[in-house]
């Protein structure tokens, strides 16, 4: 799943992703209400639960910390079926220093995604195997 | 004789009546009455009193001169105090000695002129007096007491430390004389005013006030005023407070919140400024990857520019994001300048390989710096100076540094294309670049930087050259103490 206002980032993370063969189905959500909302409403196979959520920070509304504080309110069942990356282009280290202070996220990552990052994020994560992004 | 004899008794009952002592002495200085609370003050009877010289009630160091003084007041018999601005003290029969003030009335009769003299025991306001001197010279701050006038009439040690006068030259003299010339004119008025109606309160509220040394120094000060009514009038005692220290950490807090307010600043813009331009890279990668076949070699080539334009001016604006966290969380350690140039020279090893360089270093000191940054100033200068090299000569750098005690100046000299006057300041400034030729290619970012740091380590950095015939960096650097 992508999280993110920037929908030319997520044209170009979704062709990333699918390019790589790293998912069968890539969510993408322009905010984070949007993304909370279907998080919720989640039935496979309609909608289907993502395993690996890229958050950005900066976006109009809610931003990428407010919503983490509403994901961590989530079925905690739900909660620990997922891995949740920051995607950012913040190279602020104040926001590096924050993201440590969130157990639920997994990695902080700087814009762009590469092929690289997401081999890593698959081997580290999921042993090969293909996640729902 | 009845009327003598009643205006006597009239006499009498008021002197014992009075709650003071009271003597009276003829001209030979023999005490010829002496009322109850004379007895009580100097615990003898009146009778072992009265036909004795009065200078059984004088401890017997005042004895010498006291006839002549008797003498002088009978020569012109007038009610004063006696002993004006010097101390008085008296004896009791145990030989204790308090100290006194003392009235004198002349009496004159058809027979005689004798002084009648009435006497306080002051030893409880003398007490007070004392207790009071002593809370002053024990306060933490600088106490200054004045009166109405505006002369000082007590300071204590802290005011001598603070204005580095001896006390001797301040009690007695105006007030004016601490505080500084352009604000003399207005302070008589402005003490008028507080007299006026006299309230506790700090001085020059809202306004910034300053006090003068004896070498002349000014210094910020702040305050307190609180008025002291005493036996000689209304006085005020002023509380002084020396605030360079708070300024100057006032200024340092100022300094420090703009820095971070400038930082995030950078954080943000160049967060802004690197999102359109990740976007158009991406997408130029897009095209190369989707779009080979039908992109002619032509536009192909267009789109190489685009993409060396854009991933230059990402470097750009990280640049400037590091340009502006120099310095950052820095601490002065110990460094040895000769190791951080080695260091430096084994960095620059491929470069000075492949160039030919020569560098001579002479002996550097061991100084207190930011080591980080000290060792990207030498770089910097030291890559310059083989970049900037003529076309057919092999670099020679050297590397010398002077000791002037109070900074240490370094100096980096080259045989390369020098720079001509006119570009001296040009070249410290961030992004400025003076060779548009291929082979000098680069940001306009090394000597911005180094001036930065030569300035965070209390320094300045200049050039001295001529076109054509290499350049001599110099960077100074203030002797820290740690």
């Amino acid at each position: 799943m992508l999280v993110d206002d920037n929908s030319a980032d997520n044209y170009y993370h979704e062709r990333v992703i699918i390019k790589n063969d790293a998912a069968d189905h890539v969510v993408i959500k322009e905010s984070g209400l949007d993304a909370l909302e279907y998080l919720e409403s989640t039935i496979d196979p309609v909608n289907p639960l993502p395993d690996l959520i890229f958050l950005d920070i900066n976006m109009p509304g809610m931003n990428g910390w407010e919503f983490l504080e509403e994901f961590k309110k989530l079925d905690k069942a739900l909660q620990s079926k997922l891995i949740v990356i920051m995607l950012t282009t913040s190279v602020n280290p104040e926001d590096e220093a924050l993201a440590k202070t969130y157990d639920i996220l997994a990695e902080f990552k700087t814009k762009p995604l590469t092929k690289e990052m997401l081999e890593d994020i698959l081997m580290k994560y999921y042993k090969h195997s293909d996640p729902r992004v | 004789m009845n009327q003598v004899k009643y205006s006597e008794l009239t006499f009498q009952a008021i002197v014992e009546a009075t709650p003071n002592a009271i003597v009276l002495v003829n001209k030979e200085g023999k005490i010829a009455y002496a009322n109850h609370q004379t007895e009580i003050l100097f615990g003898y009877d009146r009778i072992e009193l009265i036909g004795r010289m009065v200078e059984i009630l004088i401890p017997e160091r005042y004895h010498k001169n006291h006839p002549q003084f008797r003498t002088m007041f009978f020569s012109s018999p007038e009610t004063r105090t006696m002993g004006s601005g010097r101390e008085l003290y008296a004896i009791r029969k145990d030989r204790t000695e308090f100290p006194v003030e003392v009235g004198l009335n002349p009496l004159v009769t058809v027979d005689v002129t004798m002084v009648l003299v009435s006497i306080i025991d002051i030893s409880a306001r003398k007490k007070a007096e004392e207790r009071f001197r002593l809370v002053v010279e024990s306060a933490p701050n600088a106490m200054i007491l004045t009166n109405k006038e505006g002369k000082i009439t007590l300071i204590n040690n802290q005011t001598e430390k603070l204005f580095g006068y001896h006390r001797n030259e301040l009690i007695g003299n105006k007030l004016e004389l601490i505080i500084p010339t352009r604000f003399r004119g207005n302070h008589p008025h402005l003490r008028e005013s507080f007299f006026s109606s006299p309230s506790v309160r700090s001085m020059g509220a809202g306004r910034e006030l300053f006090a003068l040394r004896k070498d002349g120094t000014e210094f910020p000060v702040e305050i307190g005023l609180n008025p002291i009514d005493t036996d000689e009038g209304t006085v005020v005692l002023a509380s002084v407070i020396d605030i360079t220290e708070r300024k100057r950490h006032e200024a340092i807090v100022t300094l420090e919140l703009k820095n971070k307010e400038l930082e995030q600043f950078n954080y943000i813009a160049s967060h802004d400024l690197q999102e359109p331009l990740r976007t158009v890279s991406n997408y130029i990668q897009i095209l190369e990857e989707d779009f080979s076949e039908e992109l002619s070699q032509e536009a192909k080539n267009h789109i190489r520019t685009i993409q060396r334009a854009t991933s230059r001016m990402s470097t750009l604006i990280r640049y400037l994001l590091d340009f502006s966290r120099l310095g950052r969380d820095r601490k002065l350690v110990s460094i040895d300048c000769n190791e951080i140039v080695e260091n430096v020279i084994a960095d620059l090893n491929s470069l000075i390989q492949t160039t030919g360089t020569k560098i001579q270093v002479g002996n550097l000191p061991v100084i207190n710096a930011y080591e980080t940054e000290l060792h990207q100033l030498f770089q910097n200068l030291i890559n310059n100076a083989i970049k900037f090299r003529k076309k057919d000569t092999a670099p020679q750098i050297t590397i010398g540094c002077e000791n002037y005690n109070e900074h240490f100046e370094f100096y980096i000299t080259d045989n390369g294309i020098g720079i001509s006057e006119k570009h001296f300041d040009r070249i410290f400034q961030i992004f400025q670049r003076l060779n548009a030729d291929r082979e000098f290619e680069g940001y306009g970012i090394g000597l911005a930087n180094c001036k930065k740091i030569a300035e965070m380590h209390g320094g300045k950095i200049w050039i001295e050259s001529e076109l054509g015939k290499g350049s001599t960096f110099k960077f100074s650097i203030s002797n820290f103490q740690v």
